[in-house]
């Protein structure tokens, strides 16, 4: 039995309110206003990449916009920037979608190159996250309102991927921009109810790992990456 | 620890936060520190009061129709291969905990911050298994662990009592020989907790908020250490109270934006995550995702003139403008929760007998019920658990009748309350003396000290200085806007 004790403990809760439980069909939540929606509409797509730009480096976070064909050489510059390998890559179609394929193959040649396998067992795949030194992904979108992005968890770029290496770069097309957290949960939600999306965890990810534990003075890196940088590719 | 976390009387709490001085000025640099960071957070989101309107909807909403979110949030945690076990006591949560484990046959337990945990006290009953290994991953939960499980003192920073010369000789037992530095401190941490992740076969986490349509969970952190905890090990156990529920994702995203912005002045917390249990082809996260669901009395507010207090979203904002906190830090109430959400919550959880004070250790000043994100009318309701101790109950705590008359029913009414503030330090001011205002000792309430005073005021006022009301037409923002525009300390 998965689920254990539940009607004893609802009919009590239905008791205390005094109410009977099966209300809800004819009682769904009605959002009370559209400030949700509302906020930062205004902003046109170079605005809110303005935003996103400021917004991301007060956190602080690397950022960059550059155009499909110099992405290769910035990311071989970023990896020895941050002293090589081990380089953690996911397994995606994403890689040929931003004609990362030669680099792929370059990059391979010159540094230790591991990669989130579909096909590979936790313990191989958490290895692969726990000696690196850099992890690259590729995020679903960018928030301008907070600098912040997003990714899902899917069979070739798992949730460890994002947090154990030290540090970590994810690519984002221009086009998914977008003012805030919003708009990125609405696609979210409109992908699972339409079954394209099946991950179990979606990340919201706002720059560096932080902590103000000790005498509220801020720290990066406690548990996650030291350093986090973004990269935009126009499209 | 569980929900109480002191066997101390009152007075002699209260006494015994007075003599710690580091405690005491580090509560007041946070709360001064967040009032800007938190004012300046919604202020740049903009139509703040509408969206704590909106807050307010979501969670009155949910707890109206609680059990129905419950129902549809454990039939999809099952549909996505999860576990759901409904807890109407602690010893049913944990017992169905230790089980889990021992039915995983797990052996290292690594957890993220998790106030319903605390609640449980489940650390104690971890430690007590033979082989067994349970680590608290928060930074400040593992300095509290480490200092002989300490107790917390704030619901967001709970080492917030602690120096960094403290937490260097707590690190020292564990090999560390740097400096007081508390990025050196925060590298140790990390390196230290990284392997026992890497060799966690269990990990327990709380949830800001579970997600009635998907059966995911909502987790809101800024260190990193909740999504290790629900990557690495094979078992996950979320344990929540009752009424963490929101309808969808839709809801999580507003009140993860209000919950950011209320807590620690971010727009996001660093960290948001939607989670649950492994989908097919993945494979890290948790293959076996279980959740446990507390009442522990929370059931009790429901259909009460209480019912608002489950509202909470946890963001710590009373606590952060409270004058009483200020003065007396979380360790003073005796609670888990502190702070006015603590003295509402408290005696509801832990009944009168053991609370009954809390209700008391307040100054109606509302600025709690003016910050809370959701709009609890938190000083209403303290109001309503003096009417009830006092007029229902008759209870007495060791109070005397006159005392009673003057700290309770004296500012059992609003209508008093506003009445004494408007005629400037009513029936106090004899105990009265005036010293110049600074951010400190605003809370202090203009400057104007009680050093004096009567019955539960007097065994206050023994150690420290209670706050005289202010005057009416000032409050914080006021004075902290004026004293900036002239260049004054702020701390
Ligand atoms: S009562 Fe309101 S302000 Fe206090 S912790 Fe709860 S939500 Fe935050």
């Amino acid at each position: 039995m998965t689920i254990q004790n539940r009607d004893k403990f609802l009919d009590h809760l239905a008791e205390r309110l005094g109410q009977p439980r099966h209300q809800l069909a004819d009682h769904p939540y009605q959002q009370l206003n559209d400030l949700p929606q509302q906020t930062l509409s205004d902003r046109s797509p170079a605005e809110l990449l303005t935003l996103a730009r400021k917004n991301s480096e007060a956190l602080p976070v690397t950022f960059y916009e550059v155009a499909p064909v110099e992405l290769p050489q910035l990311l071989t510059d970023y990896i020895s920037s941050k002293g090589g390998g081990p380089v953690l890559l996911p397994t995606t179609e994403r890689f040929t979608d931003y004609n990362l394929t030669d680099w792929q193959a370059s990059i391979a040649a010159t540094e230790t190159v591991n990669y989130w396998q579909p096909d590979a067992d936790r313990a191989t795949n958490l290895k692969a996250a726990e000696i690196a030194n850099i992890s690259i992904s590729f995020a679903d979108f960018m928030l301008a309102e907070s600098g912040t992005i997003t990714v899902s968890t899917n069979a070739g770029q798992g949730r460890a991927l994002h947090f154990l290496p030290t540090h970590y770069l994810s690519i984002v097309p221009r086009s998914r921009v977008v003012a805030r957290s919003t708009q990125a949960v609405a696609w979210y939600e409109q992908e699972r109810a339409a079954g394209r999306l099946d991950s179990s965890a979606i990340h919201f990810i706002t720059g560096p790992s932080n902590s103000g534990d000790i005498e509220m003075q801020l720290v990066t890196g406690v548990h996650g990456p030291l350093d986090v940088t973004y990269v935009v590719v126009d499209d | 620890m569980g929900l109480k976390t002191s066997t101390l009387p009152f007075t002699e709490r209260i006494a015994d936060a007075a003599k710690d001085q580091f405690a005491h000025a580090s509560i007041a640099k946070a709360q001064d520190t967040q009032y800007t960071k938190r004012e300046n957070a919604r202020a740049e989101l903009g139509h703040w009061q509408d969206w704590r309107k909106l807050g307010q909807s979501i969670r009155q909403h949910v707890i109206q129709y609680l059990p129905d979110y419950l129902e549809e949030f454990s039939d999809n945690v099952e549909k996505r291969g999860g576990h759901v076990f409904f807890a109407q006591t602690t010893d049913e949560a944990n017992d169905f905990i230790l089980n889990v484990i021992k039915q995983q046959n797990g052996h290292h337990v690594v957890k993220s911050k998790s106030m319903v945990t605390a609640e449980l006290d489940i650390d104690k009953k971890l430690q007590a298994l033979p082989d067994v290994s349970i680590l608290e991953t928060d930074l400040a939960e593992f300095i509290l662990q480490e200092d002989d499980w300490d107790e917390p003192s704030h619901i967001v920073f709970p080492a917030i009592h602690k120096n960094r010369d403290q937490v260097q000789t707590i690190f020292k037992k564990l090999g560390y020989d740097g400096d007081n530095d508390p990025e050196h401190m925060a590298r140790f941490a990390r390196k230290y907790l990284r392997q026992r992740f890497l060799e966690a076969d269990i990990g327990i986490t709380g949830c800001n908020f579970a997600i009635a349509d998907s059966g995911l969970i909502n987790l809101d952190t800024n260190e990193g250490n909740a999504d290790l905890a629900d990557s690495i090990p094979k078992t996950q156990i979320v344990v929540m109270g009752m009424e963490r529920l929101v309808p969808s994702m839709k809801e999580a995203e507003i009140m993860d934006n209000l919950l950011a912005r209320s807590a620690v002045g971010q727009k996001l917390t660093t960290y948001v995550t939607f989670e649950g249990q492994q989908s097919a082809g993945e494979s890290d996260g948790p293959e076996d995702f279980y959740v446990v669901i507390l009442d522990n009395n929370r059931s009790k507010a429901l259909g009460t003139e209480f019912q608002e207090i489950l509202q909470c979203i946890r963001c710590g904002a009373c606590l952060n403008v409270c004058p009483v906190y200020r003065q007396i830090g979380g360790h003073g109430y005796g609670s888990l929760y502190p702070g006015p959400v603590g003295a509402v919550l408290s005696p509801i959880l832990g009944g009168y007998e053991q609370f009954g004070e809390l209700p008391f250790a307040s100054s109606l000043c509302a600025a709690c019920t003016e910050t809370c994100p959701v709009l609890i009318p938190l000083h209403n309701l303290l109001i309503k658990h003096r009417e009830v101790e006092t007029d229902r109950l008759k209870m007495m705590h060791g109070f005397t009748d006159f005392q009673m008359r003057v700290v309770g029913k004296g500012t059992s009414s609003p209508f008093m309350f506003k009445m004494a503030l408007r005629f400037k330090h009513f029936g106090l001011s004899p105990w009265t003396h005036q010293r110049p205002v600074t951010a400190t000792n605003f809370f202090e309430y203009n400057g104007a000290m009680i050093t004096n005073g009567p019955g539960m005021v007097g065994g206050w006022t023994d150690v420290r200085d209670l706050p005289s009301p202010p005057k009416h037409r000032d409050d914080f923002r006021v004075w902290f806007k004026h004293h900036k525009q002239q260049g004054g300390e702020t701390k």
